[in-house]
């Protein structure tokens, strides 16, 4: 555990990378990712639109004093926290086998986990969309086993959102898990072993205490992009399902507000910028510990 | 399981019957059987590979044998899992939980046993003292040194009394000074709590000095068990004696056996001839055969001695060596040196026989040993 710490802080430039390299990322992330936040923080302010203008406080009172856009942010935080704790149920399984028992099978269980992210986020989410459809693979399979007596609307609700977030994002859940378990040395397991304790104990008292770390790192990566995501739930949630990021969407596509949707993506940024923050915390505290 | 007869647990007798082991091609353990008497420490000493790990790991149950049974105290243990065996076990990198404090890591076995808070609190308390480390009962793991973990991990695998104590390298992470405290401490506690001990070791002098039997591996194969001087004294085969430290080795033609105990063995150097006599096990049969003779057990003298063993040489090469000197001496048609450590208790630090002279080499008949190969 500590030596990751270590090895995170004190990674030089090796020989291959020249530190000119970074330079190139760098100046592309200023132009088109500083620049632009730093724009849409003071587009709250100034952007003159066919909106009246108001001043900035007036839509952030709107969003967190108007029950219904109050009800989206909970909702929105709400989704992403539900849909990261069933990625952590999940994942964790996965990446326990992939570390303990794969074996020699761990390579491709990882192509397995990494394949999917190859491939576009919509063509997994159209996937989706046929096998949930009113007369899709899901349905036909559940009349013909006489399950249900008519098809059930699985699309355009939380269930199918929810379903293909977690498909989408559960990779990240267990890479970063199983990261942290290889680490783990098996060795302290066997000494629990010996001394008295079932695997299951082991388990409880060793290897998860141990593994909170990765469930911490993947918990925030997840949450965050759960929090971001839009294009999975448009395709599946079905405007049923509204959150933060499809609510400036609509802002700007429909209401063409653009005060109103840069103060949204703002707080939408804050949360992100917390829970980066509180990952900080967490390394942090493990570098002191360490 | 067993909660509460713990404190009253015997030292039992370890017995291995017929244990062996491979993975894949490789075979880490040939069929191998060891009996350990309670009370007893006994080394398991052998080179990088031999096997050592792996027959302690087939005791604690992590490695499944292929064949035979491990006995703990008249009771198979074979198909029982590490939680169920009742031993105890350091490894070599402490293996502290670092998320638990020390009080925590040698609580664990109690809290498994389901022990009550107030004894935890008390074994714990006598555990540190045991390994004279009282008071860091809240701190973790890492804000201890070397030698301070080792003393806690062994205070954890002896908190619930376990009939055997299993020790893989305890020591060899630790310093050259600190390991001699620490194997001075080592045999103190185990003497203490009389506990059957198995130390893995790679070290001779560790395995010589610290126990009580010690079993030389090689190849998998336990090649000698024995008293430390056993081994040491009368090693049975080239490897243990070559392992062991500097023996002389001479290989010649060994006589039959008779009745007697004698055995003769011809050395032929170029055109010398000398038959020499050693006491020789009988199951060794007539034809090649090495005996091995320690340097100090060789004595030199400028005229030919009324005695049988006797090779003639040149001195070659002298070093004082504080308590003893060294001596290499050529013998006609042997190419390596013979090595002779003279105790001789002269003061002078020069040489007795100086370099050049002739000498001659003897040595009593029951001080060489036929070894097989
Ligand atoms: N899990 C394993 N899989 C495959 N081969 C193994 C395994 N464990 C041990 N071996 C092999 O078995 C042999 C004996 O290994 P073992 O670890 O018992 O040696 P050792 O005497 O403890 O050595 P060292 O002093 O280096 O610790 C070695 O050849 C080793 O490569
Ligand atoms: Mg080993």
């Amino acid at each position: 555990m500590t030596d990751q710490v270590r090895r995170g802080t004190s990674r030089g430039f090796s020989g291959v990378v020249s530190p000119w390299w970074i330079a190139v990322t760098a100046l592309f992330l200023v132009v088109f990712f500083v620049i632009p936040i730093i724009n849409n923080l003071l587009n709250t302010d100034q952007l003159v639109t066919l909106a009246k203008q108001r001043p900035a406080s007036f839509y952030y009172e709107k969003l967190f004093t108007d029950p219904y856009y109050l009800g989206i942010v909970a909702d929105t935080v709400t989704l992403s926290v539900g849909v990261t704790v069933i990625c952590i149920i999940i994942g964790y399984p996965v990446a326990l086998f992939l570390v303990r028992h794969a074996g020699r099978w761990s390579g491709l269980v990882i192509f397995l986990l990494i394949a999917p992210l190859l491939t576009s986020i919509i063509m997994r989410t159209f996937g989706w969309r046929v096998l949930f459809a009113r007369r899709g693979l899901l349905n036909d399979f559940l009349l013909w086993i006489d399950a249900i007596e008519k098809p059930i609307l699985f699309l355009n609700g939380p269930t199918s959102a929810v379903i293909g977030l977690v498909h989408v994002l559960v990779p990240f859940m267990v890479l970063s898990i199983a990261s942290v378990l290889r680490s783990i040395d098996l060795q302290l397991e066997e000494s629990a072993r010996i001394l008295g304790a079932s695997r299951f104990k082991t388990f409880l008292k060793v290897t998860f205490p141990l593994s909170l770390d990765g469930i911490g790192t993947g918990f925030i990566i997840v949450f965050l992009l759960a929090n971001g995501s839009f294009v999975t739930l448009l395709l599946l949630g079905g405007g049923e399902l509204k959150t933060l990021p499809l609510l400036i969407y609509q802002q700007f596509t429909i209401s063409r507000d653009f005060q109103f949707a840069a103060a949204m993506s703002n707080v939408l940024l804050a949360i992100a910028v917390g829970c980066l923050y509180l990952q900080l915390r967490l390394i942090k505290r493990k570098g002191v510990k360490g | 399981m067993s909660s509460n007869n713990n404190t009253d647990r015997q030292s039992l007798e370890l017995v291995l019957r017929g244990i062996s082991k491979r993975f894949g091609d490789v075979v880490a353990l040939e069929p191998s059987d060891l009996v350990v008497k309670p009370g007893v420490l006994l080394s398991l000493l052998g080179p990088s590979g031999c096997g050592k790990t792996t027959t302690l790991r087939v005791i604690a149950g992590f490695e499944a044998a292929d064949t035979g049974s491990v006995l703990i105290g008249g009771k198979d243990v074979t198909l029982l899992p590490p939680n169920k065996r009742g031993l105890g076990m350091v490894f070599q990198n402490y293996s502290l939980f670092p998320h638990m404090t020390v009080a925590d890591n040698v609580a664990f076995g109690l809290r498994m046993e389901k022990a009550s808070e107030q004894e935890i609190k008390r074994r714990v308390g006598e555990m540190l003292d045991l390994v004279q480390l009282p008071g860091v009962e809240k701190r973790f793991p890492n804000q201890l040194s070397g030698g301070q973990q080792q003393r806690i991990a062994l205070a954890r695998s002896l908190v619930t009394n376990p009939s055997v104590l299993l020790l893989d390298e305890p020591l060899g992470a630790l310093d050259k000074n600190l390991r001699e405290t620490m194997q001075f401490e080592l045999r103190r506690i185990q003497n203490t709590l009389g506990i059957t001990t198995i130390l893995v070791t790679h070290d001779q002098e560790e395995a010589l000095t610290l126990s009580d039997q010690v079993v030389v591996m090689d190849q998998g194969r336990f090649q000698q068990i024995g008293t430390p001087s056993e081994v040491y004294e009368s090693p049975e085969t080239r490897f243990v004696s070559e392992f062991l430290g500097t023996s002389n080795l001479l290989s010649g033609d060994i006589s039959a056996p008779t009745d007697s105990d004698d055995r003769k063995v011809t050395l032929q150097y170029g055109e010398v001839k000398t038959v020499i006599e050693s006491p020789g096990a009988p199951s060794i049969p007539a034809g090649p055969a090495t005996i091995a003779i320690r340097p100090e057990k060789i004595v030199l003298s400028k005229r030919s001695p009324e005695m049988r063993n006797v090779l003639q040489g040149i001195v070659k090469g002298h070093v004082f060596r504080g308590s003893y000197h060294a001596y290499e001496i050529s013998v006609a048609g042997r190419d390596d040196p013979i090595f002779v450590y003279d105790q001789a208790g002269e003061r002078s630090t020069d040489a007795v026989h100086p370099i050049g002279s002739g000498v001659y080499l003897t040595w009593k008949r029951e001080n060489s040993v036929v070894l097989r190969d």
